[in-house]
């Protein structure tokens, strides 16, 4: 009971990262109905991003702060060099142009910070354990939740009451209508991308502190797809659910299945739930449809 | 205030459209603009509101000018900003976002909190109904709420132009005058411009001054709505005042797409 309690716990803050990347390829969908299959290269670069800002010496918050400003930065940068002339394009064009900016950013990233492992030293969280009852987590996990949460937070709170969290909004409810009022889509598009960047760059760098921090990091960025999927791909606070949902079903799976087999469950248990989840409900569990005009 | 002079408008450079179309909207005044379905209607108003290219479409000859400058070619974005606004066809409401937020978004370009909080005060004094709806999330209010929310959401971009598309689409009689009331009531008290779409001649004769009748991309016939009142073709096709049955006919092509409703 205590190991599947922990299990269930440390799911759902390891789950609370996913759910950081998973709302950055959520509202790239929503808004442009893109897939951006970079996701995993744009957590890469923003925890090599922040770990640069760590070895130069800055403390941890203010070179997580200063990975936000990057990511916000390049994610405008990416959206007007790489994508804005793909605005009206097919769609599947301008995913196979996220598929080579993957490469791309990847390759960049393997340019200038090699590919051994890297850790955060000194390192950043206490390495003491925190003990509940029979319990024990690693803080580092206690405080990966916090700092997810608190930007999930600040992104819901920017979507639901700012000025442009409200018109992106209604640019992926209804495009043009969106443009009748003057909402500019070059503008929602570009910083979905900007916002993208940032929850997926931090996401990476909390992951970064957890198991170390190389090429590797990027997988996060498929591993969550299962978890937007499931969220409905266009539905933020089923990103979020979903994020925390593959967080405990890989804990579980690892705890449970994983002496049972030659390993790798761990990865494959959220594909082999997204399957089945997407036989019963194509659109996820939160999802909507777009309303078709004819 | 708006001049249209002899515009001709393409779709993928190769659907002719409008077919050479001059109009006058003055200052103060509604003008209608009336037709039979795919006349060029919504086509002109888009063309003025510059959405027209995002749907591939593009005024390739004459000029449209606002308060004396030439507009065609700029974006919707600077054309918002001029003061135009497009209440699109088909009381297409942001279906997730709540009535006050989809009233806040046509405060898009106006920013500030206090515009803000005007804005709406006003637009609730002109649709109470929406003041008790603000919290429901659009997509299950009714089509006549969601038409009322369109029309307030153009209204909070401070328009001086309106440009209404087909406000009487699919709604109950009794609803139809309660919003053309209020239409009349926006240029006489607020001094909006309008330019008004409609199929429902009779209705659009009665609030505008002059109008202006499409057809296939032409104007055929325009002057002071108390005349065309009583131009025997308008009586015949689009008032329905003989038996010829056209207005019927008209009514049964008109597409009127029943929205799914269904949210989360
Ligand atoms: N996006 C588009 N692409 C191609 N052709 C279009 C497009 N929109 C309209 N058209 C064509 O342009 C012509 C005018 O259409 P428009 O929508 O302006 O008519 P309308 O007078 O508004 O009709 P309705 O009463 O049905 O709304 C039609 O022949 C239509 O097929
Ligand atoms: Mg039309």
């Amino acid at each position: 009971m205590e190991t599947f309690l922990q299990l269930i716990i440390t799911g759902i803050l390891v789950g609370s990262i996913y759910a950081l990347v998973a709302l950055g390829w959520t509202i790239i969908y929503k808004c442009s109905g893109v897939l951006n299959l970079a996701m995993g290269e744009l957590t890469l670069l923003g925890a090599y991003v922040c770990l640069a800002f760590y070895t130069w010496g800055f403390p941890f918050p203010v070179a997580l702060l200063a990975t936000l400003v990057v990511g916000f930065v390049l994610g405008l940068l990416t959206e007007r060099l790489f994508l804005r002339r793909m605005i009206g394009q097919p769609v599947l064009a301008v995913i196979m142009i996220t598929a080579g900016l993957s490469f791309f950013f990847r390759a960049v990233v393997g340019f200038i910070w090699g590919t051994d492992t890297r850790v955060f030293t000194p390192q950043v969280f206490p390495t003491e354990p925190v003990r509940f009852g029979k319990m024990v987590l690693g803080q580092v996990y206690i405080w990966s939740f916090l700092a997810a949460l608190v930007l999930l937070v600040i992104f819901v709170a920017f979507f639901q009451y700012s000025r442009w969290g409200l018109s992106m909004q209604a640019t992926a409810d209804d495009e043009m209508a969106a443009l009748s009022l003057g909402v500019s889509a070059k503008r929602v598009y570009a910083l979905a991308w900007a916002i993208a960047f940032m929850a997926a760059g931090v996401g990476g760098t909390l992951l970064g502190n957890i198991n170390g921090l190389n090429i590797s990091v990027g997988h996060l960025g498929i591993l969550v797809l299962p978890a937007v999927v499931l969220g409905g791909l266009n539905s933020v606070p089923g990103a979020i659910v979903g994020g925390i949902v593959i967080g405990i079903l890989q804990n579980l799976s690892g705890g449970y299945l994983e002496q049972l087999t030659p390993g790798g469950v761990k990865e494959i248990a959220p594909f082999v739930f997204m399957v089945i989840i997407m036989l019963f409900r194509p659109y996820g569990l939160w999802g909507w449809e777009k309303i078709e005009r004819v | 205030m708006l001049k249209i002079n002899n515009i001709e408008v393409f779709y993928h450079e190769v659907i002719l459209a409008l077919k050479g179309i001059s109009l006058e909207v003055p200052t103060g005044g509604v003008v209608a603009l009336l037709g039979a379905n795919g006349a060029g209607k919504s086509t002109t108003l888009k063309a003025i509101s510059g959405l027209l290219r995002h749907e591939n479409g593009k005024v390739a000859q004459g000029s449209i000018e606002f308060l004396g400058e030439r507009i065609d070619h700029r974006s919707a974005e600077e054309i918002a900003r001029m003061g135009i606004v497009q209440v699109i066809e088909g009381r297409r409401v942001f279906e997730h976002l709540t009535v006050e937020q989809n009233l806040k978004v046509g405060a898009h370009l106006r920013g500030n909190g206090a515009t803000i909080r005007n804005g709406l005060e006003a637009v609730y004094r002109y649709f109470p109904r929406l003041r008790e709806r603000r919290n429901v999330v659009a997509g299950f209010i009714s089509g006549g709420e969601q038409q009322m929310t369109v029309i307030g959401r153009a209204l909070m971009t401070g328009p001086k132009l309106l440009l209404l598309d087909e406000p009487s689409m699919g709604l109950a009689p009794l609803l139809i005058k309660e919003i053309f009331e209020i239409i009349t009531r926006l240029y006489q008290e607020e001094k909006i411009s309008i330019l008004l779409v409609e199929q429902n001649a009779k209705l659009a004769l009665a609030v505008a001054q002059h109008a202006y009748v499409l057809e296939s991309g032409r104007v055929v016939m325009d002057g002071p709505s108390e005349q065309l009142r009583e131009n025997p073709d308008i009586r015949d096709f689009y008032l329905g005042l003989t038996d010829l049955g056209a207005r019927k006919s008209f009514r049964a092509v008109k597409h009127y797409k029943r929205r799914k409703r269904w949210i989360t």
